[in-house]
């Protein structure tokens, strides 16, 4: 019985992580990777930060020696050194 | 590594792009569906990578952005093949280079033997030459599992064989058979006899009846050791005589040699004949010959063999002796030093199964002839076996003498 609970959890929780239409999905790997799904599109890139526009908010990426490694429709994969990350709502 | 394979035959160019807003060139080509990778800032712009197909597509767009684009690199297949797209014999040249690839791949381009303990290799590789597996034999042509089967079917003394056709590389190995010991038949009735004159020392009778005693001299064919025994009650039977019988005999063997003979002796002209092996193919590249029609030569064979493995190619060097007669005379001193030389050889390879107790060496000279006889006092096993007369050339008949009124 708890264990059916627990499927049930976990469920929702995988379902939850997949972004709707109006959200972003966000995966940081340690401080040198960032992936972000559902972006709208750069609004500044320089070596140490990366503004991207997300459909509900506007996410700032800063370190040093940032790169974009892959960029397209929808998502865009950032690496280099992270130092921050900044959300404006 | 498998994008990387799919941006090298799709080719892709790196780019800089520079202009008053960058960001707005990155959004515009992300809208259109255009993979952009490695986007990297440098100063006043920056530098990024894109498919050569999607480069063609993006160049009004960077009109649009305000932005300046310029390749600083082309990549992967479809830029080799234009820069190359002029010159044929680069082409031509590719071309012969695989279809000269997959040619030699069709031949045989080395032949490796392991296990031959007695077997000669030589021979090997020439028996196996006559079965079409040679350096510079065509590969389809040979069946290995034939080879192995008729190789073994025509020396006896391979117990077992396998060939393995390993691209162009030929390994045979070999396990040779070990011989079956003959085995005697200790049934069949028989006699001991002795091999040759001498005098008995010992005796080491194991089956039969003892027809002589040790101190006593015996003759070449005379009864040892008798295979018919005589039982208590008078009956005979037949048995399997064995013994060994040691006796003192005397060998005796001439050597000799003409005082004045003509023998073919190096008169010091060499001449040396070098040549490459490439693929089975010998390429001379240095020939010289001497002057007499008589001559002597060696070969010396070098050829690289990295992890074991033949390769087909190497150098060879033949070096040529000239030889030319000459009449040499022998004093007694010289003659009696060669012919002794060969009395030893003799003993050496004549006399080695008996123990040489005694030898005495007379040197003659007669006709032109130098004449070592030598005479050797020797112990040794005289007995043989001898089966009792059962065979067609036996004279079973019993024996009547002829009476005087006959």
């Amino acid at each position: 019985m708890k264990e059916k609970q627990r499927d049930k959890q976990r469920e929702k929780r995988h379902v939850s992580a997949i972004p709707s239409a109006n959200e972003s999905f966000i995966e940081v790997s340690g401080n040198h990777e960032i992936l972000i799904e559902g972006s709208k599109g750069v609004l500044e890139y320089t070596s140490e930060k990366v503004r991207v526009n997300t459909a509900s908010m506007l996410l700032t990426v800063c370190g040093r020696g940032l790169n974009l490694r892959c960029i397209s429709d929808s998502a865009l994969i950032i690496d280099g050194f992270i130092t921050s990350l900044n959300f404006e709502v | 590594m498998l994008l990387r394979l799919l941006h090298f035959f799709r080719g892709w160019v790196s780019f800089t792009v520079s202009g008053k807003y960058p960001e707005r060139f990155l959004n515009i080509t992300a809208r259109r569906n255009i993979r952009l990778w490695d986007v990297q800032r440098k100063d006043g712009g920056f530098t990024a990578c894109m498919y050569r197909s999607d480069y063609r597509r993006i160049r009004p767009v960077a009109r649009g952005a305000g932005v300046t684009l310029r390749i600083y690199k082309k990549n992967g297949l479809p830029g080799m093949i234009g820069r190359y797209r002029g010159r044929v014999g680069v082409v031509i040249g590719a071309c012969a280079f695989l279809v000269s690839v997959f040619v030699m791949s069709l031949f045989v381009w080395s032949v490796d033997i392991t296990g031959c303990q007695t077997v000669s290799r030589t021979q090997m590789l020439a028996d196996l030459r006559e079965q079409g597996l040679y350096v510079g034999a065509f590969k389809p042509l040979i069946d290995p599992k034939q080879v192995s089967r008729e190789m073994m079917l025509r020396r006896r003394e391979i117990g077992w064989m396998a060939v393995n056709l390993t691209g162009s590389y030929a390994s045979v190995e070999i396990k040779e058979e070990a011989p079956a010991p003959e085995v005697e038949d200790i049934s069949a009735p028989c006699n001991v006899k002795a091999r040759s004159d001498g005098l008995i020392l010992r005796i080491e009778a194991m089956e039969g009846e003892t027809e002589i005693t040790e101190g006593s001299g015996v003759i070449e064919g005379q009864l040892l050791v008798s295979g018919v025994r005589t039982g208590g009650q008078g009956e005979s039977r037949l048995v399997h005589a064995q013994a060994r019988v040691y006796a003192r005999t005397a060998r005796e063997a001439s050597f000799s040699v003409p005082a004045v003979s003509n023998t073919l002796i190096p008169n010091g002209e060499t001449a040396q004949r070098k040549s490459f092996l490439l693929f089975g193919l010998r390429l001379p590249y240095h020939i010289s010959a001497v002057r007499s029609p008589y001559s002597v030569s060696s070969r010396e064979l070098w050829s690289p063999c990295p992890l074991n493995i033949t390769l087909p190619l190497g150098a060879s060097v033949e070096t040529v002796s000239a030889l030319e007669y000459q009449e040499q005379e022998l004093d007694d001193n010289s003659a009696e030093e060669l012919l002794t030389r060969e009395a030893q050889l003799y003993e050496i390879f004549s006399l080695s199964d008996c123990t040489v107790e005694n030898r005495d060496y007379h040197l003659s000279y007669s006709d032109s002839v130098y004449t070592l006889r030598a005479t050797y006092t020797c112990v040794e096993d005289i007995a043989y076996k001898e089966p009792i007369g059962t065979d067609e050339n036996t004279d079973l008949t019993p024996r009547i003498v002829p009476t005087e009124s006959e």
